[in-house]
């Protein structure tokens, strides 16, 4: 895939995140604790799949394909998405805990966007940041109640799930190829490690004020990124997430993202199940519409 | 053309008239004009260009609204091409409900949204515990009462959420508010 325009790896990696965790979250209707939330994740999948095709939208004619093309119709390895997002469903715990850091960063990341010198893609941005309110809200009432207890099954299941993903939500702000273009021209208002230093600096003090800080001392590697084609990716590939420490009265990184990941194409070994899923009924009929 | 002028006139507001007359197929009572989802009519010698506001981007209706509405405008103006297209600026908000469209909702037992000069109460979870103990919002459109409590900020469409009324003791569902901030 051509990617010689640095704006298509920031429009993939962000309509790539959307579509992948809305896929995820769509696996929950039908099976959560009760009818509300199945309503709740249903729609948090629209929201999310329609903000993945606005920005599939601005992409297309840069690369000489529809939205249904970009969406469903690429190989494993041209998927952009951060692994946080790939990953499944898991018990409720994880799955709120995933929400919550996924949302939170992507706030962080549509605020910086909402003022790029791209007008086209800071108009979808704020349209994008109107809706992604509710699930914000959704994520931290669910955090505080499972945090705050009295259930401490509930308080030790969100803790695993933030232990569990908090080294791939830091990923979420993994550099793109080609970011200090993106940079120079506006379009990326801000370094994805900028983004990431506010977000972990907000994270850490809701984490701390839940007295759950521990996750991020504890935060574990992300693993190997398994091959996810037969093309140029030939062996698998460590992404490292920076170090965290608390300074000042502060969570802070540590130094840089070593290895490479979804931002290149990188994935988890639950990435190929999810993709045959997604893809399947698109694969099976070309051309078709609906 | 000043000649043209008049005329030209006179066709714009036939052309607003029908698009006052498209409803949208998720919230009936209401037309895409009264919820402000018609942002521009531009006419010229041989075509209407529509320049509609998606209320929620993820909102199924899209289609459906599209097609009416050029089916709506092509019927008063059948000798032009009606182009119709989304544009996401300015990014629809829920303060672009008229105050018509905000009546039908009542009448139609939605609660109308929020307005951007109204507090926004804390968001409250579901099961009926939480309801109990939540501050109250949202007025029940069935007794108009003012002691109701939001159960879940998502509902049967993306646009709406469901309510529960401690006064008439009936659920009910509201138009979302969709405000910046």
């Amino acid at each position: 895939m051509p990617e010689a325009d640095p704006r298509i790896a920031l429009l993939l990696a962000l309509a790539d995140d959307e579509m992948i965790i809305g896929h995820r979250h769509s696996q929950w209707t039908g099976w959560a604790p009760h009818i509300e939330e199945d309503l709740a994740f249903s729609s948090i999948a629209q929201d999310e799949m329609a903000h993945a095709r606005l920005l599939y939208g601005l992409a297309g004619p840069l690369l000489g394909r529809d939205e249904d093309a970009l969406a469903l119709g690429r190989e494993p390895e041209e998927y952009r998405n951060a692994v946080l997002c790939e990953r499944p469903n898991g018990d409720w715990g994880y799955s709120l805990a995933r929400q919550y850091l996924y949302d939170t960063a992507d706030a962080v990341r549509l605020e910086a966007l909402a003022s790029s010198s791209w007008s086209e893609l800071a108009d979808r941005v704020r349209v994008i940041q109107l809706e992604e309110k509710y699930h914000l809200d959704h994520a931290r009432v669910w955090f505080a109640r499972m945090a705050e207890g009295p259930s401490l099954t509930a308080r030790e299941r969100l803790a695993a799930g933030l232990g569990a993903s908090i080294a791939e939500a830091m990923a979420v702000f993994e550099p793109l190829p080609g970011e200090p273009a993106l940079i120079a021209d506006g379009v990326l208002p801000r370094a994805n490690e900028s983004l990431l230093s506010e977000w972990l600096a907000a994270v850490g003090e809701a984490l701390e004020a839940a007295s759950l800080d521990f996750v991020l001392e504890r935060h574990a590697g992300i693993g190997e990124m398994v091959p996810t084609g037969s093309g140029e990716i030939s062996e698998a590939v460590t992404l490292a997430p920076p170090g965290v420490s608390h300074r000042e009265g502060r969570w802070v990184h540590e130094g840089g993202f070593t290895g490479a990941g979804g931002r290149s194409g990188r994935h988890s070994e639950d990435f190929a199940p999810l993709w045959e899923e997604m893809t399947g009924l698109y694969r099976a009929h070309p051309g078709a519409t609906w | 053309m000043p000649a043209e002028a008049p005329d030209r006139a006179a066709l714009e507001g036939r052309v607003w008239a029908a698009l006052a007359a498209v409803r949208d197929p998720e919230i009936p009572p209401c037309s895409i004009t009264d919820l402000g989802i018609v942002e521009r009519v531009t006419l010229t010698f041989d075509a209407v260009d529509l320049e509609l506001l998606p209320t929620f981007a993820g909102c199924p209706a899209l289609d459906a609204i599209r097609q009416d509405a050029e089916a709506a405008v092509l019927a008063v103006v059948p000798d032009r091409e009606v182009r119709v297209r989304f544009v996401y600026s300015p990014a629809w908000t829920s303060d672009r409900i008229s105050s018509a469209g905000r009546a039908a909702l009542r009448a139609y037992g939605i609660s109308p949204p929020r307005g951007r000069t109204e507090a926004e109460p804390a968001p409250v979870l579901i099961p009926i515990e939480a309801v109990h103990a939540a501050e109250p919002r949202g007025t029940c459109p069935f007794c108009g009462s003012d002691d109701t409590a939001l159960e879940s900020s998502f509902g049967p469409t993306l646009c709406r959420a469901t309510h529960f009324c401690r006064s008439c003791r009936n659920p009910f569902e509201s138009f979302k508010p969709k405000l910046p901030g």
